[in-house]
This record gives C-alpha cells, sequence and structure tokens, in this order.
C-alpha cells in the first residue's frame, strides 16, 4: 500500500474521516484533524512503514505532501 | 445508619456473557461459563491462556474517532454506562443527567496502552511516545469519558483499589447519596488488562488457575477441593443509583435497594488475605445497614478459586455471623465469568441485584467436591430458589488487604 492509500484508509477507518472528503490537496485541518490527531497519524504511518519523521519536517499542510514526505523517508530508509 | 434512602435504578454490562441483563443472569445461573483458553501475546513469547475475554465491539455508540482516545477499559464503561442509563431510562438523546456524580473503580487503567508505549520504547528502541499515551493510561479514564461521552457533570471519583476499586465505588457513590451530597450517581467500573504484559504479571503472582482436565470453562472452581487459582476476565458494569425521592417522583423501576456498605484494611501482607480484616468489613457493613446477620440470605463471594483465598472468606463469615453463619446462602459466580479485578465488585453486585429481584441465587460452577475446609452453605449445581430472599451482601478483598462488602435488599 502506498503512503497515500495507507493515510486514506487510516483516515477514513480510524478517524472517520468521510471518504468523500479526502483527496489529495486537502489539508488535515480541513480533514477536520486537531493537532493531537494530527500526530496520532503520524505515528501510525511511522508504525506503518517503520520510518522516523523528524520533527522538522514535520511541515506538510496538504496529504499529497505528507505522501511524498513519506514516500521519501521510506526510500531513504531503503538506500 | 439513618439518611435518605437509596436504590438501584438501572444495570449495565459489558461482559464476559454479554451485555443483555436478563440473558447474563440466565446464563450465569445455568453455570455457562465464559471462561476459554485463549491465545495471547507475540508469537514468539506468547503462551495459551485462561480468560473470560470480550469479542468487544462498541460499533456506533463510539465515535470511530473518539475510539483513538480510549483506552479499552473506557470504551467498556461508556457502553455499560449507556446501557445502564438506557435500562433506566435516563438516555435522552444520547446524554445522561448532567447533574449526575460517576464513580467509577479500576485497577490497571489503559494496560494495553502502556505495555504499547514501553514496546516502541524498549523494543524498537525509539524515545518517542504517542501523545495519547498518558491520558489513556490514567485510571481515571472510565470515569472521565464516561462524563464526556455521555454530558455527566456532577463529581467524577475514580477508585483504584484493586479488586475492591468498584465495589468501594459503589459502596461512596451510596453514601453520598444517602448523605445528601447527590440525587442520582453512575457507579460502577471497568477493567481490560488481558494484554499479555499484564497476563504475564498475574501468572507470576501464582494465583491463576491451571486448565482443568474437564475443559477451560471448568477450571474455576471457588471452593472445590479441585481448585487451583483464579481466571482473569475483562469488562465493565455500571449501576444508577437514585435517592428514593428522585426514583419515585420519576417512576422509576426499583431494582434493589443498597442499604449498607463496610470497608477495612488488613495491615497485614501485600497478597495474603486476612480473616480478620475481612471479618471487619462484613461487621461494618452489617453495622451501617443496622441488620443483624440472620436477615442475610445470600452472599455473592469474592472467592476467586485460589486454595489460599477461599477458606479465609468462610471462616470471616463464621466469624462475623456468628451462628447465623449456618443459614446464609454463598456462591462465587467468578466460576463463570472469571475475576474482572477493578470490575469485578460492580459486576457482581449488578448480579447481586438481579438475585435479589428473581429471589435466585446463582451457583458456584464447578463446585463438585466441596474443600471440608469451605463448609457452609456453598450453592453449586443449577442454583437455588428462595421465595425469601429479602438481604444479599457482594464482598470485594483486595490484594492490598483492602477489603469492602456492600448490603442490598430486595426493592
Amino acid at each position: 500500500m502506498t503512503p497515500y492509500a495507507f493515510m486514506v484508509e487510516t483516515l477514513a477507518e480510524k478517524y472517520d474521516v468521510g471518504r468523500d472528503s479526502i483527496t489529495p490537496e486537502a489539508t488535515l485541518a480541513e480533514l477536520g484533524l486537531d493537532s493531537l490527531t494530527v500526530v496520532e497519524l503520524l505515528f501510525d504511518v511511522e508504525d506503518e512503514f517503520e520510518i522516523e519523521v523528524p520533527e522538522e519536517r514535520a511541515t506538510f499542510e496538504t496529504l499529497a505532501e505528507a505522501a511524498a514526505l513519506v514516500e521519501e523517508l521510506v526510500q531513504a530508509k531503503g538506500a | 445508619m439513618p439518611g435518605r434512602r437509596v436504590f438501584v435504578t438501572g444495570l449495565g454490562f459489558v461482559s464476559p456473557h454479554g451485555e443483555d441483563p436478563a440473558a447474563i443472569f440466565e446464563k450465569i445461573c445455568l453455570g455457562e461459563s465464559a471462561i476459554r483458553m485463549v491465545r495471547t501475546g507475540t508469537p514468539e513469547l506468547g503462551a495459551d491462556v485462561l480468560l473470560a475475554s470480550i469479542d468487544f465491539e462498541p460499533g456506533d455508540r463510539i465515535a470511530k474517532a473518539e475510539r483513538v482516545f480510549m483506552a479499552r477499559a473506557a470504551q467498556m464503561a461508556v457502553v455499560a454506562t449507556r446501557n445502564a442509563l438506557d435500562n433506566s431510562g435516563l438516555l435522552v438523546e444520547g446524554l445522561g443527567p448532567d447533574e449526575a456524580g460517576v464513580y467509577m473503580g479500576c485497577g490497571l487503567g489503559g494496560a494495553e496502552i502502556l505495555q504499547q508505549a514501553y514496546s516502541t520504547y524498549f523494543g524498537r528502541r525509539r524515545r518517542r511516545s504517542r501523545p495519547t499515551t498518558v491520558p489513556l493510561i490514567m485510571a481515571s479514564g472510565p470515569a472521565s469519558q464516561v462524563c464526556m461521552q455521555l454530558g455527566i457533570r456532577g463529581p467524577a471519583h475514580t477508585y483504584s483499589i484493586a479488586c475492591a476499586s468498584s465495589s468501594v465505588a459503589i459502596g461512596e457513590a451510596f453514601r453520598s447519596i444517602r448523605d445528601g451530597y447527590s440525587d442520582v450517581v453512575i457507579a460502577g467500573g471497568a477493567e481490560a488488562m488481558l494484554n499479555d504484559g499484564s497476563v504475564c504479571a498475574w501468572q507470576a503472582v501464582g494465583v491463576v488457575a491451571k486448565e482443568h482436565v474437564d475443559g477451560a470453562g471448568a477450571s474455576c472452581r471457588p471452593f472445590d477441593l479441585g481448585r487451583t487459582g483464579l481466571v482473569l476476565g475483562e469488562g465493565a458494569a455500571t449501576l444508577i443509583l437514585e435517592s428514593e425521592e428522585r426514583a419515585v417522583s420519576r417512576g422509576a423501576e426499583l431494582l434493589a435497594e443498597i442499604v449498607g456498605f463496610g470497608a477495612s484494611s488488613d495491615a497485614h501482607k501485600l497478597t495474603e488475605p486476612s480473616v480478620d480484616g475481612q471479618e471487619r468489613a462484613l461487621r461494618n457493613a452489617l453495622k451501617d445497614a443496622g441488620l443483624p446477620a440472620e436477615s442475610v440470605g445470600y452472599i455473592n463471594a469474592h472467592a476467586t478459586g485460589t486454595p489460599a483465598g477461599d477458606p479465609v472468606e468462610i471462616e470471616a463469615v463464621k466469624r462475623a455471623f456468628g451462628p447465623a453463619a449456618k443459614r446464609v446462602a454463598i456462591s462465587s459466580t467468578k466460576s463463570v465469568h472469571g475475576h474482572l479485578v477493578g470490575a469485578s465488585g460492580a459486576l457482581e453486585c449488578a448480579i447481586t441485584t438481579l438475585a435479589l429481584r428473581e429471589r435466585r441465587i446463582p451457583p458456584t460452577a464447578n463446585l463438585t467436591e466441596a474443600d471440608p475446609t469451605c463448609d457452609l452453605d456453598c450453592v453449586a449445581g443449577a442454583g437455588r430458589d428462595v421465595p425469601d430472599l429479602e438481604v444479599a451482601l457482594s464482598n470485594s478483598f483486595a490484594f492490598g488487604g483492602s477489603n469492602a462488602t456492600l448490603v442490598l435488599r430486595r426493592a
């Protein structure tokens, strides 16, 4: 599962975000996630892909930006 | 002690025997065990363990996004409380009475959350923890979530007193109404610590039962000569307590009356029970109720099925009751629902409420050959109908030597 697909599934299944509202351009704030929930989501992603998102890199706003960051970290881990 | 009368007007369960009060009571009376052999833990270190676990699904009763901020015990407490409020007729548009107090018992809080946090720290050598870890592991999580989910704004207290937690919660809730501090209190307990880290720790205490040759369901055998220990369970139970004035004025169904509460401390040993401490809890409870021992028809015993514990409770009853001990019927329903630790007092008080209402004493399942040291009227088999049953006790005696006895009367 790609990082983006994983985030869509997690947002819909765990955080009860309506699938219709989930798009690559949507920001996590627009999807109704408060700051605590964003950090929880980040932990879900880190656990799934066995990566660590450095605090200074956690500046993404949209889902697409978050997915791109995760993909980059996954590739860096494999390198 | 004189004061306002206090009635149970609602019961709610998330129990190893399900959520429906009548069905739960029937299964317990039939001696139907909810204890199974369950594979638990990791592939490398896990084990098959006797447990009374629950296939728990909150469904639409707790929004998915909300569950992220609730440990398993808190989720169970919310659902059991929702069931109790519904049972009492106090659930209106998904909310309970906002002035109610919440008195909950819980032993280990979010045990599974603590396990996850530690396994990340030690297993992955990672100094990072989810931001929800602290608020989820608090033992007060169940009480707080009951308030938040159901719009309850009275005092919210948590009693964490090992196996006596929720009996003390109910006892103190009873007193707050009797003494005029509250008119309605949501009282109960929740416990969900069947994560393998906790189970492993319990096994180390040396009190956990071995699987019986007749199967997992026959393994918890309080008062029986062949008993080998307790079986851990999980779940939540909630009682709605109301002052007589409030309950009668709204036409509530009165399920039972709580008439007394007694507590004591052994000041003895951490895990070894004391006859003296338990005897004093029993005496204090009867004195508080202003009732003689002769009036008690049934005791829902703490008896967990350990070789050391059960005879101590029997001896304490003998000493507190005197000659009346020979005439009181005793049973331990832990034989079929296991030991819910912080929730056990609430579950057993709720079962005792139903026993008074039905005038039917549930049996100690698996009691086939009584231990000669447990030589009182320990009810076995299919239980017993007692047409004149009026007063019953529910005992909870905790590790650490904290003892609690509740006195209930038929309404």
